[in-house]
């Protein structure tokens, strides 16, 4: 899967759960899931369980620490499909 | 140091489903899942402490200026409980925070603080007093003295609190 294709997942997953939709209008890979877009950090473990059924992986604790922006997210799948 | 955190209830039900699976494991400890299984009220339990880690989570980014999510790196432990106000710590990495919760049915609201001495240390402040942020974290503008004091501030639906050092 390519970083792309991932992207419009990720984005797919993460809407419903964004409070500021003109930043999710310009989102990139920079952009902050809390600081940027909004989203309740108890939302955030929706993200991960999300996350971790779309693509079947499992983010082990350690990798949910940082992850706080799509930049962050993108590398925990890619590497997280990388080893399986 | 000090940080707080609310959570409006009704709002809590709408945007989260706790019970999903997988979500306390993400989140809380097995000790905590335990204080979760055995509560009367497993709901008003799961944001108790929510809240408690959010709250000292803000204390712990203010000393370190680290960012992170890290719920199961804040622990929450049970102290007293008298009319209302559930009195706990959070451990996190080498540090205890102190925190007090106070349960409602319509919101839970925790105040956590560095020293135990600091919860006679805090006052309300008006949500609309002027914030400034040095790194993202707040603090509010101290007209008597002159000088630049701690602040938090939390909002979720309907409930808004916002406190700071005397």
């Amino acid at each position: 899967m390519d970083k792309s294709a991932i992207i419009e997942k990720l984005k797919t997953i993460v809407k419903p759960f964004v409070k500021n939709e003109e930043a999710f209008n310009s989102i990139n890979e920079n952009t902050d899931f809390i600081a940027d877009l909004k989203i309740n950090s108890a939302n955030l473990v929706d993200i991960v369980l999300d996350v971790e059924e779309a693509f079947s992986i499992e983010i082990d604790n350690q990798s949910m620490e940082k992850m706080l922006t799509i930049k962050a997210a993108l590398t925990i799948i890619e590497t997280k499909l990388a080893e399986k | 140091m000090i940080g707080n955190d609310v959570i409006d209830l009704a709002l809590a039900r709408k945007e989260s489903n706790w019970k999903r699976y997988g979500f306390l494991n993400k989140i809380f400890t097995p000790q905590e899942q335990a204080l979760i299984a055995n509560a009367q009220n497993p709901e008003s339990t799961v944001w108790s402490l929510w809240s408690r880690k959010e709250a000292a989570y803000k204390i712990y980014n203010r000393q370190t200026q680290i960012r992170g999510y890290i719920p199961i790196q804040l622990e929450c432990f049970d102290l007293e409980y008298e009319e209302g106000i559930r009195f706990g710590n959070v451990v996190c990495y080498d540090a205890i925070y102190f925190t007090k919760t106070y349960i409602t049915s319509e919101y839970i609201e925790t105040i956590a603080v560095a020293q135990k001495n600091d919860f006679m240390n805090i006052k309300y402040l008006n949500s609309k007093v002027a914030i400034s942020k040095i790194n993202g974290i707040p603090n509010y503008y101290d007209t008597e003295n002159m000088i630049l004091k701690p602040l938090s501030k939390s909002h979720h639906g309907r409930f808004e609190k916002c406190i700071g050092f005397i």
